[in-house]
């Protein structure tokens, strides 16, 4: 199972993008600046944009889902039990994992943007995609959800998780780190390696290297057992 | 068109005379055809072409009802033509310049501010309607009037938010009414040739046609 980029490029009036690698099975995170195209890097893992030049292939992938930044992007029912069943996911525990239940004839454009992004991940996550494509998963969420969030994503066994975020501070475990940099994806390797490599690594994660204690992944666990090495 | 000016003046002339008559029609689609580059109108605002269509259906069941479903067409499509012409030459604060010029720094810059505001609005309501339909095809919905309904809701509640969040956070930094904004205009000679092309076309549309052919008398 994986999705490869050959030479692509996508455009959007002057601004271009240039993507290459294999997205393998496992999670993989792509960081970059506010604006560098990591949406538009989702949508062509995706297949929903097509590139200018070069091809995205897949392999082995059936089903693929991808997570907007703004969750109101995809909301198609009047009311939280109709959203889920038009998700194809049970209501009662959609409902109950997005922290909702008891609000099933509310309207999904009442809620706060907060709520409805845990709704969105909740029907997103309740279903095993084979690619799953995470556009700023952390955004409107607070500490104790993204955690929780986090917690879900690192439980992963199988398929390919791409997490596109330029979040600073909270991360499930992952295996393999890209970045785009000047309008190119760049390919930082599998972690602890990648850490080295990583340009938009967190402060704390370069504080770490710095005094030579690399943590063996950038979940808050493992950052945590790298400072206490120090 | 450079000057704003000109523009919205010509396109409310032009619109007038496309909507008089299918003469008048005709005329202004001969101007747009000469002064609009019409390739780069089209290329720029591919939404024409389904807006046309729509126009044709409603003139082919207006001609078999009751007629008068080709001079519906002619005449609307014009007019979409121009309201194309006059989208794809805007440029960002050129509304607010128009409307300080018209009304003064007051009532004009609160028209043309709206006026910005609306067109800006305009343009992250396609972008959202593109990410709503790719978020609609992720979960399988058919296109069709029923994914219409979503997806209009959305799009309105997101622009009246935007709206709602650009007041309070104008209002906070302590914006009252009008502005102390000085518009400069610029004028090319090709503008002003375009402007009085505009005018005579409107001239040919608004008197019969036999007047202009005596020998026809």
């Amino acid at each position: 199972m994986k999705v490869s980029l050959a030479g692509v490029q996508a455009v959007r009036g002057d601004w271009s993008l240039s993507a290459q690698g294999t997205f393998g099975e496992g999670i993989h995170l792509v960081s970059g600046d506010v604006g560098s195209g990591k949406s538009t890097l989702a949508l062509l893992l995706s297949g929903l944009f097509p590139p200018a030049s070069g091809t995205v292939e897949r392999e082995g992938i059936i089903s693929a889902m991808i997570s907007f930044q703004f969750p109101e992007f995809h909301v198609t029912g009047p009311d939280l039990e109709r959203e889920c069943k038009a998700w194809g996911v049970d209501p009662g525990s959609v409902l109950a994992a997005a922290g909702l239940a008891g609000r099933e004839t509310a309207d999904p454009l009442d809620l706060s943007r907060g709520e409805l992004k845990r709704l969105v991940l909740a029907c997103v996550l309740a279903r095993d995609h084979d690619l799953l494509i995470l556009d700023e998963p952390f955004s409107s969420l607070d500490c104790t959800e993204k955690e929780r969030l986090c917690a879900v994503l690192s439980g992963r066994m199988r398929g390919i998780t791409v997490i596109l975020t330029h979040e600073q501070a909270h991360f499930p475990r992952v295996d393999r780190i890209w970045e785009i940099q000047d309008g190119t994806l760049r390919d930082r390797g599998r972690l602890p390696s990648a850490l080295g490599h990583w340009d938009h690594a967190p402060a704390l994660v370069k504080d770490l290297i710095a005094r030579g204690k690399v943590p063996a992944n950038i979940a808050q666990a493992d950052l945590l057992e790298a400072a206490c090495r120090i | 068109m450079q000057d704003i000016r000109l523009r919205a003046g010509a396109a409310a002339f032009l619109s007038l005379a496309a909507f008089a008559s299918v003469t008048g029609a005709v005329v202004v689609f001969i101007w747009w055809l000469v002064f609009s580059r019409p390739l780069q109108v089209i290329r720029k605002m591919r939404m024409v072409i389904p807006a046309i269509i729509l126009v044709v259906f409603f003139g082919f069941v207006l001609e078999l009802t009751g007629g008068g479903g080709v001079s519906y067409c002619v005449r609307m499509t014009v007019i979409i033509l121009i309201g194309a012409w006059v989208y794809t030459g805007y440029r960002q604060g050129e509304f607010t310049r128009l409307g300080v010029w018209l009304l003064g720094k007051k009532t004009g810059f609160d028209f043309g501010m709206v006026a910005e505001m609306g067109l800006q609005s305009l343009e992250l309501m396609v972008s959202d309607l593109s990410r709503i339909r790719q978020a609609q095809e992720l979960k399988g919905t058919r296109r069709g009037i029923r994914s219409l309904v979503p997806a209009g809701s959305i799009l309105i509640h997101g622009a009246l938010r935007r709206a709602d969040e650009t007041a309070e956070l104008m209002a906070i930094r302590g914006y009252h009414r009008g502005g102390s904004y000085c518009p400069v205009f610029e004028t090319p000679v090709k503008d002003i040739v375009a402007g009085i092309a505009a005018l005579c076309m409107g001239i040919i549309a608004f008197i019969p046609v036999s007047e202009f052919f005596i020998l026809y008398h």
